[in-house]
């Protein structure tokens, strides 16, 4: 088993970090940086609970190894708000009750980042086909499409833009 | 969970030949590894050597040639066959096929090489691809060979390519003036059930030329030209029978199995659905694109 | 106190536990990292049912870092069975497997990847034995016996009549009967007689099972996403052989629960291998193995209803079979509730009930949201539609004609119905456009059930702590799974003390800090203990008052509360300068205790109801009559919540238990093969996802302050999930004319269905 040198941005701190190829990138987030708010669920990329930004990409971070985020930017949840400041998604998921158990809500709100970084005025059926493999078992989805449209104009007239900073 | 493995990064399409070459069949291409780490974290399969071929300069990207055809590095992302503009604007049918391939982050990280290569057979690019023709290139060390994308799938899982041998390029040729490709599937599991691709040629108010591809429900995706011949040189207001028998021996030539996804014989019902469908949508394409 | 007065509650505050899922701060028991923590992994069995003949753990035992590779013989635990009904399973298996995925051995090991890379190191030796992997199967004559002796658990009371059939599987028969059935039937115009099945379901709560034990001279200390931590304390208790109060089960936030993390599941493993390593363990399953540890049951419904020309309801015969898995769990009582619940809400004199509860070499099947009623909704609304069709009478018009009414018995010496169900129904038919044209193969259907909420004879304590600077921490032993329960307690707190929602704090549930609490089920947290919240925080304002009227030297009776002041005319004190003016220095508290207490023992439910939990849906569909899909376009359920305490959530909890609905109903199932599970996990395990958002659904919520709980609350939360299935497949015998009797309406059986009508293209 060889390892692997690497540094890497994650939520804008740089780290030097030597990894296992087998390692995968959710280990690498959890167990090696602390950052629990990437959740482990189905572990097999379907329900995007582990969902975190490589270079603004949503990955599942359950199946991605930890090695391919060398040289790049990860986010995670905990890069989002600016202190007490929430970031537009996370104020508009608050507000329109968008979560319940909030367990799949760390990517539930990474992969809609994602989205309004790449269309910053979906539609809710492009919210659907978007958001599709991010699984949610307890709110029927309705609030987080409503948060995600809320989120979107919030972000058109607001002053901050779609990278939180 | 994953079980330890080394990890090998060849400079060239040589080296990573070289790398499959030296350790057989404990190695294994490794590219987006949805599929391949999928498979190893459950502990279906192991390989002791993974070769990324992601840092092999050349082998991600599209360009069109001047012919027309689309040249696909077999380490792109599906995502960026989702979202190229030459993609969306010259093949529209590849463009929301991948557009639909299991999720955003898959499609973000997943290969169009490694989805063909994988051979998993309840997938989309293996059938759509084949109506547009498309061959890809095999490479080796101090050799390449270039065939039909029908001939890569030998069964499931399985591939006719050689140990020491990668998948390094697809090439889509245009269709025809007067053509379109449309791509449906089926299905309510996280894999599609029932995939059909068909692409339409016109002339004179006759079908010119007709391709039909069958995925998901048999061992691999393959043309069906049993019923494209039924199509063949039909008047297009006549084509209601014909597309009804084309249906029924697509459905009898897919080798269609009953799994989680359905019975064989739902699963031949629908391919004769979705042949129907995706010709009509695909003559109302054509119409479209002329009225513009 | 008039609910036009109401300041907190009635209000969408936003959810006290919002700020950390937002930003990744929440913490689950998946989340806890104990120092010197060791993690174990379980070795499970490959077959449906084998006796255990040798287990070689050696080779396991020697692989780098691993600590400890356990059988059941090697657990220091005084007894090793547990349950809430029976004490039917093991911790471990010893001796025989009684079905495929239970755990046989464990391993323990520094890291997670050294415990699973032992697993593959451990030879287990077993002799097959022949297998019931179905309800009928265990039912047939020569079936093997999978339980022959069962040990009564004696916890829950209304468990202590249950009647299990000696020297089969069947570990509960529930009956009931009342009226003349042959007479009622030689009467009837219209007899009809149809079989429906619903099949066994997966849970899927994102956070798969997890727990992280701790055992020390202290005693043994366990964190777990438990719904029941009071009744685990009790059964850890038993297991060790220690006093309640040496055993500490700690819930933090539970990553989706939905039943299936009621009672004891991995608690008393984890605690024995930290008890055996001595060292801290974290037992964490994958999602898949959490499908292996619980889940709905599968449940063959037989419906004979006998009616008269005009429609009246006039008897019914339900015989209902629950396959129960391997262990009992409490598959005993979800049988006695989908029996007593099956004729549906109507007035019907005559009845005759059998619900068998059935062991088989399944994966124990235990709570889920709705607990039965579900299951047998779909088959009692369903089959209402079809009496509907052939009297040719309106579903609407032939429920609301034999629906129970406000005050009316469902079952005599039980509470009466609290509510108005065929107003609710009409609101739900109403907002679904009932009547209105449609398009082709559209359809519209309706439904409704109800059931007994509260809690079977559920005590729940709490206790209300006003700090020195008017600060309140509310001590409730209710779980948050998501539903609020936090939220809404505090709002009632909030309300009933006169303080800012903002001065409300709720920790997590700890058993050796929280005051006792039944456990988080059955919609029970808002209404039972709400009312324990209420008196609690009752308790402590009068207290505040009193101390009040003593530096005020006015009657407490003359004194308000709002805002955190207490106001005597002109002057106010604050409720910090009430507290340090009566202790003399910046500290003290005012302590309010507040216990909800159920009433007498009544009903043939075995209890007294607490409130009826009501439900009404209505769907419209379309169908494709060439591959059998069925789109649900608009989704209305109308959910009776006495007074809403937080409207967005209550809202948001039907919304929520209506998609629950619309999952099984359409795709949701578990597809086992002679006992071998083959979807467990999320690829071939469909759930619904945004694609499967209808374009309306909608929640109606009804607010008539009728309820027993605090400002007159019901509970919600599980009615949501009651009436989706009938209704869609109501709606789909509309629009295409085909009736289906078994679940889920995947394509493939609407398209066979349409094709033996000869209505498929």
């Amino acid at each position: 088993m060889n390892a692997i040198p690497m540094s890497v941005t994650v939520n804008g701190e740089a780290h030097a970090l030597t990894v296992p190829p087998h390692e995968t990138l959710i280990e690498c987030l959890r167990d090696r940086l602390g950052l629990l708010g990437v959740k482990k669920s189905c572990d097999v990329q379907v329900c995007g609970a582990c969902t975190v930004l490589v270079d603004d990409r949503p990955v599942s971070a359950c199946t991605v190894l930890a090695f391919e985020a060398r040289g790049k930017h990860v986010r995670t949840i905990e890069g989002l708000a600016h202190g007490d400041d929430l970031h537009p998604v996370q104020e508009a998921f608050v507000e329109h009750g968008a979560l319940q158990c909030g367990f799949c809500t760390p990517g539930m709100i990474m992969a809609t980042v994602a989205l309004l970084a790449e269309n910053p005025s979906p539609t809710a059926d492009e919210v659907k086909h978007y958001m599709r493999g991010n699984i949610c078992r307890c709110t029927g989805y309705k609030r987080i499409v409503e948060a995600i449209l809320a989120a979107s104009e919030r972000l058109a007239t607001g002053p901050r833009t779609t990278d939180g900073g | 969970m994953l079980r330890p493995f080394e990890l090998c990064e060849p400079a060239s399409v040589a080296e990573a030949s070289e790398l499959l070459l030296r350790h057989g069949e404990a190695a294994r291409i490794y590219a987006g590894g949805t599929e391949l780490i999928l498979a190893m974290k459950e502990g279906l399969i192991h390989y002791d050597y993974l070769v990324n071929v992601k840092t092999v300069p050349g082998l991600a990207g599209v360009r069109l040639d001047a012919d027309g055809s689309l040249r696909i590095g077999a380490a792109t992302p599906h995502r960026v066959l989702e979202r190229d503009p030459s993609v969306s604007e010259r093949f529209p049918a590849i463009a929301r096929m991948e557009a639909d391939v299991a999720n955003v982050r898959v499609r973000e990280v997943g290969t169009l090489g490694g989805n063909l290569c994988f051979a998993e057979p309840h997938a989309d690019p293996g059938a759509l691809l084949q109506v547009f023709d498309a061959t890809v290139r095999l490479e080796r060390k101090g050799g390449a060979r270039t065939i039909p994308l029908e001939r890569l799938f030998v069964g499931p899982f399985e591939t006719c390519l050689e140990g020491d041998e990668l998948l390094t390029e697809i090439v889509v040729p245009p269709l025809a003036p007067r053509s379109a490709a449309v791509y449906l599937k089926f299905g309510f599991l996280e894999r599609p059930s029932v995939g059909v691709g068909v692409a339409v040629t016109l002339a004179d108010g006759h079908v010119a030329d007709a391709r039909i591809a069958v995925g998901s429900v048999g061992p691999v995706p393959r043309r069906m030209r049993d019923a494209e011949a039924r199509l063949q040189d039909r008047p297009v207001a006549d084509s209601e029978a014909a597309l009804a028998e084309a249906g029924r021996i697509a459905a009898r030539a897919s080798d269609a199995i009953t799994d989680l996804h359905g019975s064989a014989e739902y699963k031949e019902h629908l391919v004769g659905v979705l042949l129907r469908r995706a010709f009509q949508a695909a003559l109302a394409a054509v119409a479209g694109s002329e009225r513009r | 106190m008039a609910v036009d007065r109401l300041t907190v509650v009635g209000r969408s505050v936003p959810r006290l536990d919002a700020h950390d899922k937002v930003t990744g701060a929440a913490r689950y028991v998946s989340d806890f990292i104990l120092p010197g923590m060791a993690h174990a992994k379980l070795w499970r069995s490959p077959v449906p049912h084998a006796r255990l003949l040798a287990v070689d753990g050696a080779r396991a035992a020697a692989a780098p870092g691993v600590l400890a590779v356990c059988t059941a013989d090697d657990l220091p635990v005084k007894r090793l069975a547990y349950g809430p009904a029976y004490k039917d399973q093991p911790i471990l298996a010893r001796e025989v497997v009684r079905y495929a995925g239970e755990p046989v051995v464990a391993v323990v090991a520094d890291t997670p990847a050294r415990a699973d890379a032992a697993l593959a190191l451990i030879d287990v030796r077993y002799e097959e034995l022949p297998a019931a992997t179905n309800a009928e199967e265990a039912q047939a004559p020569g079936a093997p016996v999978i339980h022959t002796t069962l040990d009564r658990a004696g916890h829950f009371r209304d468990l202590d009549g249950l009647r299990p059939v000696a020297g089969t599987n069947v570990c509960q028969h529930y009956r009931y009967e009342r009226g003349d059935l042959a007479r009622a039937v030689a009467e009837a115009d219209l007899v009809v007689d149809d079989v429906y099945r619903y099949p066994a379901l997966s849970h899927h709560a994102l956070e798969p099972h997890c727990a992280v034990a701790r055992v020390d001279a202290d005693g043994i200390t366990v964190w777990s996403g438990t719904q029941h931590p009071f009744p685990v304390r009790k059964d850890l208790a038993e297991i060790f052989d220690v006093p309640l109060a040496h055993v500490q089960v700690v819930v933090p936030l539970i990553g989706g629960a939905f039943g299936g993390k009621c009672y004891t599941k991995i608690e008393p493993l984890a605690a024995a291998l930290a008890a055996r390593v001595r060292r801290p363990v974290r037992l964490a399953l994958t999602l898949e193995e959490s499908a292996r540890t619980i889940t709905r049951h599968s449940v063959v419904v037989r419906l004979r209803t006998a009616v008269r020309r005009d429609g009246t309801l006039l008897a019914r015969e339900c015989d209902v079979v629950l396959d129960t898995g391997a262990y009992a769990d409490i598959g005993p009582r979800v049988a006695t509730k989908a029996g007593s619940r099956a004729p549906g809400p109507y007035r019907i004199p005559c009845l005759r009930i059998d619900a068998r509860c059935v062991y088989t070499n399944n994966v124990p099947a235990g709570a889920y949201r709705g607990y039965g009623v579900p299951q047998v909704t779909w088959a009692s609304e369903s089959q209402i539609d079809v009496i509907a069709e052939r009297l040719g009478i309106d579903p609407f018009t032939l429920r609301e004609r034999n629906l129970l009414k406000r005050g009316e018995e469902y079952v005599a010496g039980d509470t009466p119905l609290d509510g108005d169900m065929a107003d609710g129904l009409g609101q739900a038919a109403r907002a679904i456009g009932w009547g209105a044209p449609l398009t082709r193969n559209r359809g519209r259907g309706l439904a409704c059930a109800m059931k007994d909420g509260g809690g079977t004879h559920a005590v729940s304590t709490a206790v209300v702590h006003i700090n020195a600077d008017g600060s309140v921490i509310l001590l409730s032993g209710s779980v948050e799974v998501g539903q609020g329960a936090r939220t809404a307690l505090a709002q009632i707190a909030a309300e009933t003390l006169g303080v800012p929602f903002e001065a409300v704090v709720v920790p997590a549930p700890d058993t050796s800090l929280t005051p006792y609490d039944h456990g988080t089920s059955a919609s029970r947290s808002t209404t039972v203990m709400g009312l324990a919240v209420a008196a609690a925080a009752k308790d402590a304002r009068e207290q505040l008052l009193a101390l009040a009227a003593k530096l005020l030297d006015a009657p407490p009776s003359a004194l308000t509360i709002r805002e955190g002041k207490i106001a005597h005319g002109n002057r106010t004190l604050t409720l910090a300068e009430v507290i340090s003016g009566h202790f003399g220095l910046v500290g003290g508290e005012v302590t309010g205790v507040g216990t909800f207490v159920p009433g007498e023992w009544s009903g043939s439910l075995g209890g007294a109801t607490v409130f009826w939990e009501t439900g009404m849906g209505a769907a419209e569909v379309e169908v494709d009559r060439e591959t059998g899909e069925v789109h649900v376009r608009k989704y209305v359920s109308a959910a009776d919540v006495g007074q809403a305490i937080n409207p967005r959530e209550c809202a948001a909890q039907d919304e929520g238990a209506a998609m629950q609905g619309i999952g099984p109903a359409l795709f949701e199932a578990r597809v086992g093969e002679r006992g071998q599970l083959l979807n467990p996990g999320l690829i071939d395990y469909r759930v619904p996802t945004f694609a499967d958002l209808p374009e309306a659904l909608d929640s109606l919520l009804i607010e008539n302050a009728d309820g027993p709980g605090p400002f007159g609350a019901k509970g919600v939360g599980e009615s949501g999930t009651f009436c989706a299935a009938p209704a869609i497949g109501n709606a789909v015998a509309r629009a295409v004319g085909v009736r289906l009797t078994e679940l889920p309406m995947t394509p493939e059986r609407v398209w066979h269905a349409l094709v033996s009508k000869g209505a498929s293209p």
